[in-house]
C-alpha cells in the first residue's frame, strides 16, 4: 500500500511523533511505501495513495491547496493531531486577520493568509486521531488495522475514565487543581494526570461532553474568564 | 531571472527560497518561510503564568523543552521565583536530552542520506542499517529524558514555573546516566563522518550565544554582551519571519556558535574530538554546523551521565517554589538544539499582558540567505541547475531550520 504525509501550518510534532514510533516504523514498512514525507525524504511523488496523513491547520493559500491535493490523491485520509481534527492553539484564535495585522504590521507575506481552521472543515476525512500530539500507539494501530482491511474504531469517552482505570488520585476533586479531563476526549492514557497535573485539553472535546457541568465545579477554583480561556486553548468549541 | 529551489525536505516546517539572476551573475537569495502563522504572541495575552509554558511549548515539537524552559525562566525572572539548585539541575538535565534528541534527529535522519546519496534514511536501511539504527537509539535515549522530566516525548506539561509537576527517583536517574556512558561510542562514528565534509556556506562571522553553555541573563554576541534589544529585527515583504541584524551584520545562532564560543566547557571526549576538528570549526563555514552538532552530542551523552549521577547522589528537593511578585518583567534566554531562543513577557496580576518570542530560526534568516547567496554565486554557471538546487538546499539543511518555529514578527 502507498502512504503519503502531508504537513500544513503546524509544529511539526504529529509528523515528527511518527518517527518517534522507532524500530515499528520498520513494522510500517512492511505494508507501506511511503512515497511522500516532506520531514522525513526528499522523495516527492504525484501518485495516489492509499491512505494520506494529514497534519496542521489550513491556515494559508498554500496550505489549502496541499490539502485538496492530499484528498484528490488518496482513497483513504486521516486527520492526524489536534491542529488537523480541532485547530489545536492556533485554530482558537479569534479574528486572524486582525491578529495578523497586529504582530506583522503592514507586510504581505509570501503566500494569502486564511483563518486557521482545522482541515475537517473544508474537506470530508475518513478518520481522525486528535492529541496535540496524537499517541502514537493509536495510529500505529489504524494504520495497520487498515493494511489488513479493517476500520478503525474512534475512541468515544472522557480522559476522567483513563484516570479510574489507572486508579490515579483525582486532581480535580482531591486536589483542587483546574482539570479538562471531564469533557476531554480519552486515549492518551491520562498523561497529565499521571504528573499530578490538571489535563489542559488537548485532545478536543469527547463526545457528550458536560461543559457547564464543569463550569460549575471550576467556578470554585477559577474565575470564569480564565475557565474560558482554559477551554477555549485547543478548540473554539 | 528567478531560480526558484522547491519546498524544503527533511527540515521541519514549509519554506522555501529563490535565486535572483541578473545579467549572467548571481544577485540575491532569498529565503521564504511560508509556514503560516501561528499567533503564539497574542494567544499568550490574558493567560494566567501558569498555563503559559504549556501553550508556549506548542511553538515547536523539536525543542518543545527549550521553549517550556525559556518560558518558565522568563517567568520566574518577572515574578521573583528562586528554584533550588536541584530543579536548575534538572531542567538542565532535561535541556541535554532534547539535544540529544534534536541533534541525532537531525545527524542520522536529515543530514547524513545527504553525503550518502540518498533521498532519506529509509532508503539507507539495507546498505547503511547499522547507522541508522544507531542514530534511532540515540534519539530514543534522548526522548527517554524528556518523557522522564518533561512529562511525554513532546508538548509534556511536567516543567512548570517553580519546579516540576513530578521529580524522577534515584533509581531512574542512575539508569539514564549508565545508558548515556553506553551511547558514547556510537555518536563518536558520526564525528569523523560529517568532518568529511568539504567548506561550503558563508563564514559565520557573529555568533551569539547566550552568557552559560544552556542559558544565561544576556547574550555573548561575538565580543560583546547584550541584551536582545539591542539587535535590529527586520520584517521583509517575501517571508513570515522576520531578519535579525546585529550592528548591521547577520548573525548565527546554533551548535557551531556555541563551540566557538564556549570551547572551555567542552571537557573529556567530546573536548578531545573539538581539538581533532579544531581547523574545521574555527573556519567557520556554515557546513560545519553539523560538525559542530556531532560533537555536541558526544557532550551531551558525557554530561547527562555526569549530571544525573550528581542529581541522584545529592539528593532532589522537591515542590513548586510560589513567586514573590505578582506582576513583573522578565527575559528566558535558553539553547535549543539549533540555537538561542527568547521568551519576553510582562506580567500583571498573575496574568501575562505583553509577550514576544524570538526563535534560533528566525536569528538565522539572514545568515541563512547571505550562505546561499555566496555558494550560488561559486557554483551558478559551472553546475546543471538541478545540482545547484539540490546544493543549495543541503546548506539550508545545515543549520537545522525549524522553520514552524521562526513564524514572529514584530513586537507587539
Ligand atoms: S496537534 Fe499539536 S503536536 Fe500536532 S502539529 Fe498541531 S500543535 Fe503540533
Ligand atoms: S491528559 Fe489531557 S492534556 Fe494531557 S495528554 Fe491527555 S488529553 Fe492531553
Amino acid at each position: 500500500m502507498k502512504l503519503a504525509v502531508f504537513e500544513l501550518t503546524d509544529c511539526g510534532g504529529c509528523a515528527l511523533n511518527l518517527l518517534f514510533l522507532y524500530d515499528r516504523l520498520f513494522d510500517i514498512l512492511e505494508f507501506y511505501d511511503i512515497v511522500e514525507f516532506h520531514m522525513a525524504s526528499s522523495r516527492k511523488s504525484k501518485e495516489r495513495v492509499d491512505v494520506a496523513l494529514v497534519t496542521g491547520t489550513v491556515s494559508t493559500q498554500r496550505d489549502l491547496e496541499v490539502l485538496r491535493e492530499a484528498r484528490n490523491r488518496s482513497e483513504y485520509l486521516i486527520a492526524l493531531g489536534t491542529c488537523a481534527t480541532h485547530g489545536s492553539v492556533q485554530g482558537s484564535v479569534e479574528n486572524a486577520k486582525e491578529a495578523f495585522r497586529r504582530i506583522y504590521g503592514d507586510i504581505k507575506g509570501p503566500t494569502k493568509v486564511l483563518e486557521p481552521r482545522p482541515i475537517t472543515e473544508y474537506v470530508p476525512v475518513d478518520f481522525a486521531i486528535p492529541g496535540c500530539p496524537y499517541n502514537k500507539e493509536e495510529v500505529f494501530q489504524v494504520l495497520m488495522n487498515l493494511a489488513r482491511g479493517v476500520e478503525p474504531v474512534a475512541k468515544d469517552y472522557p480522559v476522567c475514565l483513563e484516570c479510574k482505570l489507572n486508579e490515579y488520585e483525582c486532581v480535580l476533586l482531591k486536589k483542587g487543581i483546574p482539570c479538562l479531563g471531564p469533557v476531554t476526549a480519552g486515549g492518551c492514557n491520562a498523561q497529565c494526570p499521571a504528573l499530578g497535573l490538571g489535563c489542559i485539553g488537548c485532545r478536543g472535546p469527547s463526545m457528550d461532553a458536560n461543559i457547564p457541568g464543569l463550569v460549575e465545579v471550576l467556578k470554585k477554583i477559577l474565575p470564569e474568564e480564565e475557565i474560558a480561556k482554559k477551554l477555549r486553548t485547543f478548540t473554539r468549541w | 531571472m528567478i531560480i526558484e529551489l522547491d519546498e524544503f525536505t527533511r527540515v521541519e516546517g514549509i519554506g522555501k527560497a529563490e535565486i535572483v539572476v541578473e545579467d549572467g551573475t548571481v544577485k540575491e537569495a532569498r529565503v521564504k518561510i511560508l509556514e503560516g502563522p501561528r499567533f503564539f504572541e497574542i494567544l499568550t495575552l490574558g493567560r494566567s503564568y501558569w498555563d503559559v509554558p504549556d501553550l508556549e511549548a506548542r511553538i515547536c515539537a523539536i525543542c518543545y523543552v527549550a521553549h517550556s524552559v525559556a518560558s518558565v525562566r522568563a517567568i520566574e525572572n518577572a515574578l521573583r521565583i528562586d528554584v533550588p539548585p536541584t530543579v536548575e539541575k534538572l531542567r538542565e538535565l532535561v535541556l541535554w536530552g532534547e539535544i540529544i534528541e534534536s541533534h541525532a534527529l537531525h545527524l542520522y535522519l536529515l543530514a547524513l542520506p545527504d553525503i550518502f546519496g540518498y533521498p532519506d534514511a529509509i532508503s539507507m536501511i539495507p546498505k547503511h542499517g547499522e547507522l541508522i539504527k544507531e542514530g534511532l537509539t540515540i534519539k530514543a535515549f534522548g526522548n527517554t529524558i524528556r518523557e522522564l522530566l518533561g512529562g511525554r516525548e513532546i508538548h509534556g506539561i511536567n516543567i512548570k514555573p517553580g519546579g516540576f509537576g513530578r521529580y524522577p527517583r534515584e533509581e531512574e536517574l542512575e539508569g539514564i546516566a549508565k545508558h548515556a556512558e553506553s551511547l558514547v561510542k556510537f555518536a563518536r562514528r558520526i564525528v569523523g563522518i560529517f568532518a568529511s565534509q568539504e567548506p561550503r556556506g558563508a563564514k559565520a562571522e557573529i555568533p551569539m550565544v547566550t552568557s552559560e553553555y544552556l542559558w544565561g541573563d544576556d547574550l555573548i554576541v561575538g565580543e560583546d554582551r547584550i541584551q536582545y534589544i539591542e539587535l535590529d529585527e527586520v520584517p521583509v515583504n517575501y517571508s513570515f519571519a522576520k531578519h535579525t541584524y546585529y550592528k548591521g551584520k547577520p548573525i548565527f545562532v546554533g551548535a557551531l556558535a556555541r563551540l566557538l564560543l564556549k570551547e572551555k566547557y567542552i571537557q573529556g571526549e567530546a573536548g578531545r574530538l573539538l581539538d581533532t576538528y579544531k581547523d574545521k570549526i574555527e573556519s567557520r563555514y556554515v557546513i560545519y554546523n553539523n560538525l559542530a552538532q556531532a560533537i555536541e552530542l558526544v557532550y551531551a551523552l558525557e554530561r547527562v551521565a555526569e549530571l544525573s549521577n550528581k542529581i541522584a547522589s545529592e539528593g532532589i528537593e522537591k515542590g513548586i517554589v510560589e513567586p514573590e511578585e505578582k506582576s513583573g518583567e522578565g527575559i528566558g534566554y535558553v539553547e535549543a538544539p539549533r540555537g538561542v531562543l527568547v521568551h519576553h513577557y510582562r506580567i500583571e496580576d498573575g496574568k501575562v499582558v505583553w509577550s514576544n518570542t524570538i526563535t534560533p530560526t528566525a536569528f538565522n534568516q539572514g545568515m541563512m540567505e547571505l550562505s546561499l547567496l555566496e555558494d550560488a554565486k561559486k557554483m551558478y554557471g559551472s553546475v546543471p541547475e538541478e545540482s545547484l538546487k539540490k546544493k543549495l538546499e543541503e546548506i539550508v539543511r545545515a543549520f537545522d531550520p525549524c522553520i514552524s518555529c521562526s513564524v514572529h514578527f514584530v513586537r507587539l
